[in-house]
């Protein structure tokens, strides 16, 4: 790391790099204005009001926040959008009818037209776009647009001047020198197309203002530059990675350092590597640069997913796996394209050359460039299980075998989905009562349809709402065919008084499902096939639908930051795989309990058979949690490689993984104090293990550590 | 070849999916139940007895009286406390298969296989051998953990289905072998010459036992073995512990105790008989 990079990131960890915000008084009458013309007018007051960061140490400038509220936001942070703040505050981790609850959505700017065109070319489509759309909302949306773009370049050109001024008053000759070739920088991007890589850098540096989340697919956006430049002897690798680095702690310290999320992980979340346009794998030494530039970095946010391919030499998944085992902060993850490909063409219907940019953003919700994730709800797909054995026990008491029982619970299934998937359009109808601005600018669909990203502008866009509880009703499902109808250990009549009685005088049944019980994850027949049945009809159900934007369903499993499978949990009765009344649901089908028994192999089996139509791709995790004896030992190492290999091979989506031992989990909890270092992965982020709530922790322990 | 499949059963004790110590890569260990040797140390005790056992953990028993008839068949008990348990079950070649091909896209990447271990599984060379030609047929690598003590008519019949084998050196001097083992070394260090002449791999493995084979002398015979007979593959010193040791208790058998021997000891030894 160089000595500047050092500073910087001493600054950064210190939180002196935050870009706090300045406020501005804005004109009374403006309240006289439409609704469109006052928002943005007040948006662009505000971003020209603010003052960049900056420092004799920086080679780049230009962030700035939205998020006070009084001008509206952006796509990620939604302060000052009135309709989302009135639902936030009765939906946002308020669950309607314990089935749905409102949560957050994420979305990546496409930095690629940046690059490709600059801003004033963005602004070139707006023009076109105005002689188009000649209703009055459409005018003055677009030429809202036109005024927060042109206050860009405005700012661009402030900061410019502010680099020039720092220049003159530091007295290092390197510094002085970095700062005023950044004032000249700043007078090209990102008004005009870059014409070197730092620029380039530069100019996302500045535009991820308007969407503060994810940079997306950086490797293929960067590398015409990155190459050109190396080519031509204008870079050297190493001066790229410094420019990555300090784009890196930029995005560290776009959250607060009082806000808890300043150590998690999911608060910037980008990909690297995956399949190219042309079908090639797109993993390129720039990308090995990334990992290189941010394992260097003792920061926590971004973090990155590698897109592993079938094209993807092994010693690019190995190298990855090398940098992850040593990151003590738990900045990678990886994700099987072959995977995701197939669902974005064949289910989404996307062609391959757009289906290729996918990116993962946030906990790991799939996005495109220049795309939101379309949904914003959980759902607690465990409801339907509570329902049958509770309130219509009387539909399945007398059902004479497992098809006959199954056909019931789908009904109970889908009518639960159903009701779900219309609350998740409500939430978006409610959400598209606000305009954005800011993050529109830099989004496909919104300037040529004149219509604001949260008004379902996007063309190439993923509706994935997360199913929590997945793993609490395959077992479920297990547990009747094996108990009731392979076995014929218990009647159904019995396992509904055992329910019903939450357990209590059937603590000989109840211990026999917990040590016999054919849970999913031990690849055996029966637990595959009651999961690929689930899956099929999952499929089956949502192959065709769309939500209200027409963006395709799909499902996910992730929970986020917030402990939803505790609060679903709480407020539900006991379910046939061994669940006890009040206990939390289960997230993701990774480890459970000690439920999988036959070893890693088993659980990697069964995960990566349960959904061949691939209708599960959409903000799915899988958690592994894997002793770190394994993975000390070279020889062990390799064998991991290979283990997490085949997986993907055999049709895994995602996996991430923590290397700890159950007793360190235990210790940490009961002694905080002395486990303050100990990083696990969540529910697509990381964190430390210490800072999390105590349901999800106990949910880690939980997990089996697999040998 | 009437024998084949279905009629023919064995106790297996336990089948382990993705070990990485059984052999190269990843692989599923199938350890048979029943072994001719008697090593003191063994930290399977549950794997000699030919039969289905009962393990009984008598600190966890809360006397509950549910087991009072329960007999080595009784495939679905389950008592509650985890204080009583079978060990042994009965499968057939297609049923060991069955689990065994579960993981063969993990044994293609990784170059693993099968490794069929025990107890001795050499002492059921019939059905021992069925397996290993399916497994063969399915193109899956092949490993027999053995201790050596058979007939070489027994190794004569495998050998074209097996790719490797992982054959225990527990001592050179021959008192020390009876002592320990409760047979003398002479057939397993000859089957050990033969194989080492043979084509298949071999991996040695050599426990570590403190005030037993732990010596120089051991080492430097065990090398000059090799010296005259050619060298295996690979040789892997295996250092004592003491995790079996509650198991002896649970199957009401008395345990010999050894000290666990440190690291620089091993480290020491090793360099005497690796030639690398
Ligand atoms: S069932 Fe278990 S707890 Fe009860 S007497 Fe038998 S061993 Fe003891």
């Amino acid at each position: 790391m160089t000595d500047r990079i050092a500073e910087l990131t001493k600054l950064t960890l210190e939180g002196k790099m935050f870009a706090e915000m300045t406020a501005t008084e804005f004109d009374r009458e403006d309240i006289f204005l439409s609704k469109q013309e006052m928002e943005s007018k007040r948006l662009c007051e505000h971003i020209l009001n603010q003052k960049p960061v900056l420092t004799q140490y920086q080679k780049m400038t230009g962030f700035f926040l939205c998020r006070n509220g009084i001008v509206v936001g952006d796509a990620f942070h939604r302060q000052g959008h009135k309709a989302w703040e009135e639902m936030r505050k009765d939906f946002y981790l308020k669950n309607i009818d314990n089935l749905s609850t409102l949560e957050w959505q994420h979305a990546t700017a496409d930095y690629k037209k940046v690059l490709e065109k600059g801003i004033k070319g963005i602004i070139a489509e707006i023009d076109d776009s105005l002689k188009l759309h000649t209703e009055k909302e459409e005018q003055e949306f677009l030429s809202a647009l036109k005024n927060v773009a042109e206050t860009l370049i405005k700012w661009a050109h402030k900061c410019s001047e502010k680099a020039l001024e720092m220049s003159e008053q530091t007295d290092i000759p390197e510094y002085r020198s970095n700062l005023k070739t950044l004032s000249e920088a700043l007078k090209n991007v990102p008004e005009n197309k870059p014409s070197s890589f730092y620029e380039a850098v530069l100019a996302i540096y500045v535009c991820f203002s308007a969407d503060p989340d994810s940079v997306g697919t950086l490797d293929r956006y960067l590398n015409p530059f990155y190459e050109k430049d190396l080519k031509e002897g204008k870079l050297t690798r190493d001066e790229a990675k410094e420019y990555l680095q300090e784009l890196f702690l930029m995005l560290q310290a776009a959250t607060h350092i009082a806000n808890g999320n300043f150590t998690r992980g999911g608060e910037s979340h980008f990909c690297i590597g995956g399949y190219l346009p042309d079908g090639s794998d797109g993993f390129c030494d720039l990308s090995k640069l990334i990992l290189e530039a941010l394992i260097d970095l003792p920061t926590w946010i971004p973090q990155v997913t590698l897109r592993w391919t079938k094209k993807t030499p092994k010693e690019v998944f190995r190298f990855a796996l090398d940098c992850e085992r040593k990151d003590p902060n738990k900045r990678i993850a990886f994700q099987n394209d072959e995977k995701r490909l197939k669902c974005y063409t064949e289910i989404c219907g996307f062609p391959f050359e757009k289906a290729v940019g996918y990116t993962t953003v946030g906990c790991n919700e799939p996005a495109f460039l220049g795309a939101i994730t379309g949904s914003n709800s959980k759902i607690n797909f465990a409801r339907c299980i509570e329902t049958l054995f509770h309130k219509k026990s009387e539909k399945i008491i007398n059902t004479k075998d497992f098809d006959e029982f199954y056909s019931v619970f789908l009904e109970e299934m889908f009518s639960d989905l159903e009701t779900a998937y219309e609350y998740d359009n409500k939430y978006n109808r409610m959400r598209a009562k606000d305009i954005n601005y800011l993050s529109s600018i830099f989004f496909q669909g919104c300037i040529e349809k004149a219509r604001s990203l949260t008004q379902g502008a996007g063309d190439v866009v993923i509706a994935s709402p997360m199913y929590i509880g997945i793993a609490n009703v395959i077992d479920s499902l297990i547990i009747v065919k094996q108990f009731v109808f392979d076995e014929k250990i218990i009647t159904m009549a019995e396992l509904v008084s055992a329910l019903k009685a939450d357990w209590q005088g059937y603590e000989e049944l109840h211990a026999l499902i917990l040590k016999k019980g054919d849970f999913f994850g031990n690849d055996t027949d029966r637990s595959n096939y009651v999961a690929q049945k689930l899956y099929q009809s999952l499929y089956e159900f949502l192959k065709d639908k769309t939500n209200l934007f027409g963006y395709h369903w799909l499902i996910g499993d992730l929970i986020g930051y917030n402990p939803h499978h505790k609060w679903f949990g709480e407020k539900m009765e006991a379910t046939p795989d061994g669940r006890h009344k009040c206990d939390s649901l289960k997230f993701g089908l990774g480890q459970s309990e000690g439920k999988d028994r036959n070893g890693l192999t088993a659980l990697l089996n069964s995960i990566a058979k349960v959904d061949p139509n691939a209708i599960g791709c959409g903000s799915t995790v899988t958690n592994l949690m894997i002793d770190e004896q394994l993975v000390k030992n070279e020889e062990n190492f390799e064998k991991t490689v290979d283990m997490l290999e085949t997986y993907f091979k055999n049709g895994g989506v995602h996996f991430q993984l923590t290397y700890v031992s159950k007793e360190d989990l235990i210790n940490a909890k009961a002694t905080p104090d002395d486990y303050k270092n100990l990083r696990v992965r969540v529910s697509g982020f990381s964190d430390y293990f210490v800072k999390l709530n105590e349901a999800i922790q106990d949910d880690i322990i939980k997990r089996t550590t697999q040998k | 070849m009437k024998l084949r499949n279905e009629t023919m059963k064995t106790i297996i004790f336990d089948i382990e999916r993705n070990s990485f110590v059984d052999g190269p890569g990843i692989r599923t260990t199938v350890f048979f139940k029943g072994c001719n040797l008697k090593c003191k140390w063994c930290h399977n005790p549950e794997s000699q007895n030919r039969e289905k056992e009962i393990l009984f953990y008598k600190n966890k028993c809360t006397w509950c009286g549910r087991c009072s008839e329960l007999t080595v068949d009784d495939e679905h008990f389950l008592c509650f406390n985890d204080a009583k348990e079978i060990c042994g079950k009965e499968y057939t070649v297609d049923e060991v298969f069955a689990e065994v091909i579960k993981d063969k896209a993990f044994y293609e990447t990784s170059g693993g296989g099968v490794t069929f271990s025990g107890g001795e599984c050499m002492l059921q060379i019939d059905l021992l051998l069925e397996m290993l030609k399916k497994c063969k047929e399915n193109g899956i690598h092949t490993a027999v953990d053995t201790a050596g003590h058979i007939p070489w008519e027994s190794f004569e019949k495998i050998l074209p289905f097996t790719d490797l084998f992982l054959y225990d050196i527990k001592a050179m001097n021959e008192e020390i072998h009876k002592e320990y083992t409760g047979v003398t070394n002479t057939c397993i260090l000859e089957n050990l010459k033969k194989l080492l002449k043979s084509n298949v791999d071999v991996w040695v493995r050599i426990p570590i036992v403190p005030d037993v084979n732990d010596t120089e002398e051991e080492m430097k015979n065990i090398k000059a073995f090799f010296e005259s007979y050619g060298y295996p593959a690979k040789i892997e010193l295996l250092p004592y512990h003491a995790m079996g040791e509650h198991k002896y208790e649970a199957l009401g058998k008395s345990v010999e105790k050894f000290d666990v021997p440190d690291k620089e000891k091993i480290e020491k030894l090793k360099n005497i008989v690796v030639p690398y």
